[in-house]
């Protein structure tokens, strides 16, 4: 269900192979199911499929977020369980850190494409049947059943000063680079190692998504001898957008709230502070800090900003694959 | 395609039911009843700590054999955060382990005061104060931890330095520096990645740069950030990073494992280690043997100064308010310090323990010294620091060492933390 | 044609090289786990001069993996099992049929995606030890199944979607309630979208820490993660035993996946041809 596309005129609802057709041309109800038997119970039926999602995401979910952002307006310490307005809000947006990890989102925020593109190109060249595809699809997946905490502890020792990185650098006559070390590189090279970890998870979305490509449309491009990139572009991504947007929103969340376990192995939010994420921000107020009505302050915020964020990229996909 | 349906339905009742059957009929609550005990800590999953577990828990049934001890290891990252969720929800362990200083006075609120169960073991065991907020105890010491200037005594000798006197002045220890530097050793093993290293570096070096009065007044609240003194603490920080004295990239390397291997594997001459858990004697001696081990007073940088050991309690066990009865999980936090289980917990885990009376002397010199400074120790500066201001301290550091901040402009934003809290 | 060929082998090796950069860690950590401890201060990248395998033991024994192995497996299947149920009814709900405020179901869903957990973190525990849910496996179960639900409600509507609206019609003539469409139509043509969500639902449940820390209080209700996770102390450097608690808990996922990739690769051509 598209957001924005509130009218699905018929029963059922339009499929929309290509979803820029969304909307339009519906295919008037072939035959319409017989009316007698059960209509009541037919009509019930939706509800009675959506029922325990539903159920279990307001009771599990939303209602907690509605009792932490109550939490929020209350006070740490001294002042524990104190209504104190926007106090805690106030502090965040006073706190130099917090301001860190807000640039650190929007950094995010600009990566994201091409945190996407990876697994996207690589899972085309998969389904055109690369040599040696099976193996990489078996293969490029590794990283993603290593934890966090692991992955991070490798890349430590390989970006260690000392490293091995390093000394590759060094036998061809480069200098030695701090990469966990200088607050102008270890972003990136946190979120590099976060794409290289996860990036197998998007590949088996993608290839999942190939699944409905039609196959025939693809023949036909390479009957014409349409060239890769044309390819790509005019059938693959038009056919796969709503995979591709399922995997920006899926990619972006786990930016925002799975950065942990690798920030606190890589960097510990430093050097400088300059790795911190408003995740961790949480983390550190709840438990070093023991402040928990300004961590869920600060939870209401990364909500906020994580809603904002992922319809603004849905509404822009959207408009992307119209206009494609 | 219906029998496929079907047998997904039974599977999935099946699993429900199984998960509920496994969960009915049991003590599903984690602490609070009557007949049981449950103690969170992050040491007890550690096979060195099995013993004194033992011992701690024989202790204990002589005097209530009908009560049952559970002890749940959680991982460290995570305990202060999973502590926090289990005191919100009022559900949590009766007995828990805390480090002394801010993680357990920020969190006392949930703490029974201990003063009248545990009279009898304060003359016997140290540490004390780490865990003492408003002059009431909440909890009982088990070790001492605190940040010895060790040194390679293998390195000193192959620099030409001699190795049973080092240097007590800074401006000797800098030249000793340079000989070690030619030697083709760092002077200082040192990881600052979270931060932590200049915490070290203000506690180790701390009693021969700040005046007996002001290391006092420091403790005991009333810091003077303006005392030129206090500014040479971080003035000696950057001056030893920018002079090479440290290992290269300190900022991204790790305190725990990282620095410590580099000292353990004699690329660096010095560390400023701890005497507890590890990067202590005990945890170098696989590569240093106790006659290469030295520990070594802090030089003294302002004259008149007289250079002691920085030691507080390190972890020690307190009795949450919920308990049922305070006086039997008391009675399980003085099992937990016994001369017995803590005499197995210094010889396996490697631990000074707070019981003074443990004799140590098989130790080697290394730890000898050590035992013998704690008589004229005072508390380690950087724990009676906020949580808050320990972590600006680190982020300062860092910048320090990188070049992007003064040393004046880094004191002024540590006295404006320290003084807002 | 010829184009794309040449373009097939000019990305090959690039993508040869990045296959080698994902198993080099698992192999990393295979090699340490068979080091000793001196030796994995003294090298870290060196191989290990032997295969000791009394680090995997150690691992295994200190923390009764044996019991965190049945409890995750026993948690993860049921989670997976009750997340595909749940995400394909509401998946074929939200995607194929018209009904009155569907839109803000699924937007109340998506919602839902955006809830780190570490945001709920502190009331949900609150709310499960009321409910006298915590440290039990149901409790578990249903805080996965909350956690990852949203996921897969988006995805499963999202595939449902390409399902052309034709098939279900014919169904519905041949006299099939909606419920016979869901489970004889949607449910076998959903296969691929089932596995490949499952998969990731699965790997999700089987290395969460966090969640199965904060709802199972009690040491012998742990899952495999949670024991390799405490094989860490304070500060502990036992690296190897460690990277052995690490294989443990990565091997049966890597034999789960490398078994059901194929499984995938079957029900990639079904699909294909079916749609």
């Amino acid at each position: 269900m598209p957001i924005g596309n509130v009218h699905p005129s018929v029963r059922p609802a339009q499929a929309g192979r290509t979803d820029g057709a969304a909307g339009s041309a519906p295919h008037r109800g072939v035959g319409r199911p017989r009316r007698a038997r059960g209509l009541r119970s037919e009509r019930l039926a939706p509800y009675i499929l959506v029922a325990p999602a539903i159920l279990i995401i307001v009771v599990m979910r939303l209602y907690p977020l509605l009792l932490g952002v109550n939490f929020s307006f209350t006070g740490d310490g001294d002042r524990n369980g104190m209504a104190v307005g926007l106090d805690n809000y106030l502090e965040l947006f006073r706190a130099p850190l917090f301001r860190t990890a807000l640039g650190n989102v929007g950094l995010l925020v600009l990566l994201l494409p091409v945190a996407v593109a990876i697994p996207g190109l690589l899972a085309t060249f998969i389904y055109l049947r690369v040599p040696g595809h099976r193996v990489y699809r078996g293969v490029y997946f590794f990283p993603a059943v290593l934890s966090p905490v692991i992955v991070g502890g490798i890349f430590n020792l390989l970006l260690a000063f000392d490293g091995p990185l390093n000394a590759a650098l060094g036998s061809v006559g480069i200098g030695a680079v701090d990469w966990l070390g200088d607050p102008d590189i270890a972003m990136f090279m946190v979120v590099g190692v976060h794409v290289w970890a996860t990036f197998g998870m998007s590949l088996v979305v993608f290839l999942a998504g190939f699944a409905t490509l039609d196959s025939a449309l693809l023949d036909a491009a390479r009957v014409d001898g349409a060239s890769l990139p044309k390819v790509i572009w005019h059938v693959i991504i038009p056919g796969l957008s709503r995979t591709i947007q399922f995997v920006f929103v899926t990619t972006m969340i786990g930016m925002l709230t799975s950065m942990f376990g690798l920030l606190y192995v890589m960097t510990s939010g430093g050097p400088e502070g300059s790795t911190y994420l408003p995740e961790y921000y949480i983390w550190i107020q709840q438990g070093q800090m023991n402040r928990p009505a300004l961590a869920s302050a600060a939870s209401t915020v990364l909500f906020v900003i994580m809603i904002v964020v992922g319809l603004l990229q849905i509404k822009l996909l959207k408009r992307a694959a119209r206009e494609a | 395609m219906k029998q496929r349906a079907m047998w997904s339905a039974v599977l999935v009742v099946g699993l429900a039911l199984a998960g509920c059957g496994s969960a009915t009929g049991k003590d599903s609550s984690p602490g609070g009843s009557k007949g049981k005990l449950v103690v969170w800590d992050w040491k007890s999953g550690e096979p060195s700590a099995k013993a004194y577990l033992e011992k701690a828990k024989a202790d204990f049934a002589k005097k209530h054999p009908d009560v049952t001890v559970e002890f749940v290891a959680q991982p460290f990252d995570q305990y202060y955060t999973l502590l926090g969720a289990a005191i919100q929800s009022g559900k949590g362990p009766d007995v828990i382990l805390f480090n002394g200083g801010g993680q357990i006075r920020d969190r006392v609120d949930a703490l029974v005061p201990l003063d009248e169960y545990v009279a009898e073991d304060k003359q016997r065991l140290a540490g004390w104060d780490a865990f003492t907020k408003e002059s009431k105890i909440y909890a009982s010491p088990v070790t001492l931890q605190g940040h010895p200037i060790y040194y390679n005594k293998a390195l000193y000798a192959k620099a030409g330095l001699d190795p049973d006197s080092p240097a007590t002045t800074w401006s000797k220890f800098l030249a000793d520096c340079g000989a070690i530097a030619k030697a083709g050793a760092k002077c200082f093993a040192l990881g600052n990645k979270e931060g932590a290293g200049i915490q070290f570096w203000l506690s180790g070096l701390g009693s021969g740069i700040l005046t007996a009065q002001e290391y006092d007044n420091w403790i005991a609240g009333k810091r003077d950030w303006t005392s030129p003194n206090v500014k040479r603490v971080f003035q000696l920080w950057k001056e030893a990073g920018d002079a090479g004295l440290n290992n290269e990239g300190a900022n991204s390397t790790a305190m725990f494992n990282d620095s410590f291997a580099l000292f353990q594997s004699a690329k660096a001459a010095h560390v400023i280690g701890l005497m507890s858990d590890v990067g202590h004697w005990k945890d170098f001696s696989e590569f240093l043997t106790p006659e290469k081990l030295g520990v070594m007073d802090a030089p003294v940088v302002t004259p008149g100064t007289t250079p002691s050991l920085a030691y507080d309690g390190g972890i020690g066990y307190g009795v949450a308010k919920w308990t049922k009865d305070p006086k039997v999980s008391a009675d399980l936090v003085r099992a937990l310090t016994s001369t017995d289980a803590l005499k197995s917990f210094y010889a396996d885990a490697g631990a000074i323990a707070s019981d003074t009376t443990i004799d140590v002397s098989q130790g080697g010199p290394a730890v000898t010294t050590l035992v013998s400074e704690i008589k004229g120790g005072k508390p380690a500066l950087h724990v009676a620091l906020s949580s808050k201001t320990l972590d600006l301290m680190g982020r300062l550091s860092q910048q320090l060492l990188g070049g992007s901040i003064t040393v004046d402009e880094a004191v002024k934003q540590l006295a404006a933390s320290d003084q807002a809290g | 044609m010829s184009r794309i060929r040449l373009s097939r082998w000019l990305v090959a090796i690039p993508m040869a090289l990045l296959a080698l950069a994902t198993v080099y860690p698992l192999l990393f950590t295979a090699n340490v786990a068979m080091k000793t401890r001196r030796d994995y201060i003294l090298d870290r990248f060196s191989l290990t001069d032997a295969l000791r395998w009394e680090n995997i033991s150690t691992a295994w024994n200190s923390v009764g993996m044996g019991r965190y192995f049945v409890n995750s497996l026993l948690v993860v299947t049921s989670s997976v099992v009750l997340l595909l149920l749940f995400g394909s009814m509401a998946g074929f709900a939200l995607s194929q049929l018209r009904f009155r405020g569907s839109t803000a179901l699924f937007l109340g869903c998506l919602a839902g995606l955006f809830v780190p957990f570490q945001v709920i973190m502190v009331p949900l525990a609150r709310i499960m030890a009321d409910g006298g849910l915590i440290d039990t496996y149901p409790g578990l179960i249903l805080v996965y199944v909350a956690q990852f639900l949203p996921f897969t409600v988006f995805l499963m509507t999202s595939y449902y979607k390409t399902i052309p609206p034709e098939i279900i019609d014919a169904a519905r003539i041949d006299g099939n309630s909606v419920y016979g469409v869901y489970r004889r139509i949607m449910l076998p043509l959903g296969t691929p979208a089932l596995l490949s969500v499952g998969i990731l639902n699965a790997l999700f449940c089987w290395n969460d820490v966090l969640m199965a820390l904060v709802m199972m209080p009690s040491a012998d209700h742990r899952t495999l993660m949670v024991g390799v996770t405490s094989l860490r102390g304070q500060y502990s450097d036992d690296i190897p035993t460690f990277a052995s608690g690490v294989l443990i808990a990565a091997v049966p996922v890597l034999v789960v996946y490398l078994f059901l990739q194929r499984q995938i690769a079957d029900g990639v051509a079904a699909g294909s041809t079916k749609g």
